[in-house]
């Protein structure tokens, strides 16, 4: 019997509290093994681990590459699945690869049978896939179902691409939902690995299964997503979670990081817009009611939180095209005359530059210490950092412009200028260097009026070692 | 210290916000919106920052080169913790953005006198 379906079969809400093991959140940057292992002593009933966000940016989508270093990712993926087949419950991994697209799933399943394979174990894996299809997608730009996000006055406003941005889009995923997660239970897996999902779907879809209450188990879910990180002080070690009927109970496996009402009622806010009202593709969660009282001094109980499903579902958009191939220059200035007038010089140079290469190519300057970061007052400076992106559509277009431009900001004259030498200051050399592609999100958007069943697909994989080895 | 004498005839020093808050972070919520996180040790330090007409949202909405419409703020007394959020001036990771994550945009919040 697979490890899903013995604990739909043995577990009932209102027996034993349902231990939920939150190993990850953000798989393949080093799950830390002592915290995780202090977790599976207390026999959780399941793992979950999340794998990826939106927040690394529109590379990893765009390029279909995952941010976390592979080996790091092999590492991890070897120490949940073994713990979990040797504990026999399931494992439930969200936004496989960072953006959970096609190539990021892929990766991440290769990665699973490689290691499956070295434990000569057999088990049932499903596979969600988050790839929204096209001819979805179209329909709904059509008929004007795919529309900008709310609370729209904090939230800067991204056009609806057209047809031909959307057609660029080199990946486009829907954030799956607890519908979409219980549908995959449902097939009674080992192993539930899905493309991008919402964080909360990976802790709170086994529970709602099993009958748990939604706003609980989703505020639950909500919470140790993200680990220790509702702790005082906040953490990477591994999180867990004892959910009742009533209420839930929150402890770090690290014993120096406390879980107290404090910690956790703040973690609500993160990441978040709105702190009382969390969307989720089936409803809203509203923690208005939401109550924390310390149980002791490291563990806090949680109770209070409601949710009101509704009545279609919305599945929350992203796609990402590519601007272009990436150089870029650094070097550091330190002429108070020439950090005055900068702006004017950088104008200047890109105009003679412009001259010798003409091309779609552009520059974007990033002037550290000089508001590269944040909108800074003007002020005089001693010393700034220069990153000057270069973006072509090919990569040596790109290198070009950022050799060519260096050359002439080196040795570019202005009024005043006292440092004939030069007006660069290289670190090493050479000082332009490819950066690879640069990507732009033009989709993080709500589609509205679709079946999620016809956007995520749900396959069951069975894997056999064994034979392999006799 | 510099005081100021506030119309309701009180005379009250402010501090820089650095001084009165315990956490002052900004982070994305999602690749469009901006959310900041004020916490505070104490009520006094709270209420402090509550009333300041630093924190108005039209304050704010000046310190971050927005209309105050565009900027929401939510006080939540039981955690002593204030919220603003807004959009973005870019979406994440667009050419040009300096910020991808955003969690480096609390800077002029540090020094407003409360």
């Amino acid at each position: 019997m697979s490890a899903t379906a013995a604990l739909m079969q043995s577990h009932r809400p209102g027996g034993e509290r349902l231990r939920v093991l939150s190993a990850s959140g953000q798989l393949g940057f080093g799950i830390a093994g002592p915290a995780f292992e202090r977790g599976l002593e207390r026999r959780p009933h399941f793992i979950g681990c999340d794998m990826g966000s939106i927040d690394p940016g529109p590379f990893y989508l765009g390029s279909g590459q995952m941010a976390a270093p592979l080996a790091m990712v092999r590492r991890d993926l070897e120490l949940v699945l073994r713990a979990a087949r040797s504990l026999q419950v399931p494992l439930i991994i969200g936004s496989a690869g960072t953006a959970g697209a096609g190539p990021h799933l892929q990766a991440t399943l290769d990665l699973l049978r490689e290691i499956a394979r070295e434990c000569d174990g057999s088990l049932r894996l499903a596979v969600v896939h988050s790839d929204v299809p096209r001819s979805v997608l179209e329909q709904a730009v059509r008929e004007g179902r795919l529309r900008s996000l709310e609370p729209v006055q904090t939230s800067l406003n991204l056009p609806v691409p057209g047809a031909l941005e959307l057609k660029a889009c080199t990946h486009v995923v829907a954030q799956c939902g607890c519908d979409t997660f219980e549908a995959a239970l449902r097939t009674g897996p080992d192993v539930l690995l899905a493309g991008r999902s919402c964080d909360t779907a990976i802790y709170a879809a086994l529970p709602r299964l099993l009958g748990y209450d939604a706003g609980l188990a989703l505020h639950m879910a909500k919470i140790i997503e993200c680990t220790s990180l509702c702790c005082e002080p906040g953490g990477r070690d591994a999180m867990l979670a004892e959910l009742g009927p009533e209420d839930f109970i929150l402890e770090s496996m690290n014993p120096s990081l406390r879980a107290t009402p404090a910690s956790v009622a703040a973690h609500a806010l993160y990441e978040q817009a709105d702190p009382w009202q969390v969307e989720e593709p089936d409803g809203t969660l509203d923690l208005r009611q939401a109550r924390y009282e310390a149980l002791d001094d490291r563990r806090t109980r949680v109770s209070g939180a409601r949710f009101t499903p509704r009545s279609q579902p919305t599945l929350k958009v992203e796609g990402a095209t590519r601007v272009g191939a990436r150089a870029v220059l650094l070097a550091g200035l330190a002429d108070p005359n020439l950090i005055a007038r900068l702006p004017a010089a950088l104008d200047e140079v890109l105009e003679r530059v412009r001259a010798l290469l003409p091309g779609a190519w552009r520059m974007v300057p990033h002037v550290y210490g000089q508001g590269a970061v944040r909108p800074l007052p003007a002020r005089a400076s001693q010393e700034v950092g220069l990153v000057l992106e270069f973006v072509a559509e090919e990569a040596e277009e790109a290198r070009t412009a950022a050799a060519v431009f260096k050359q002439n900001l080196l040795h570019y004259g202005y009024p005043g200028r006292l440092s004939t030498g030069g007006n660069l200051a290289f670190a090493f050399t050479p000082c332009e260097i490819d950066a690879g592609q640069s990507y732009r999100f033009v989709l993080y958007h709500l589609l509205e009026g679709v079946d999620p069943a016809d956007v995520f697909r749900i396959e069951v994989q069975d894997w056999s070692f064994q034979e392999a080895l006799a | 210290m510099w005081t100021v004498a506030l119309p309701r005839g009180e005379d009250m020093s402010t501090l820089p916000l650095s001084q009165v808050a315990r956490v002052i972070r900004s982070k994305n919520a999602g690749p469009l919106c901006l959310t900041v996180d004020l916490f505070f040790p104490d009520r006094p330090s709270f209420e402090r920052a509550r009333d300041s007409q630093a924190l108005r949202l039209e304050s704010l909405a000046v310190l971050y080169g927005l209309q105050a419409g565009q900027v929401r703020r939510f006080d939540l007394e039981s955690i002593l913790a204030i919220k603003v959020s807004m959009p973005r001036r870019l979406c994440a990771g667009d050419p040009g953005d300096g910020d991808v994550y955003g969690a480096q945009q609390h800077g002029p919040l540090l020094e407003l006198q409360v």
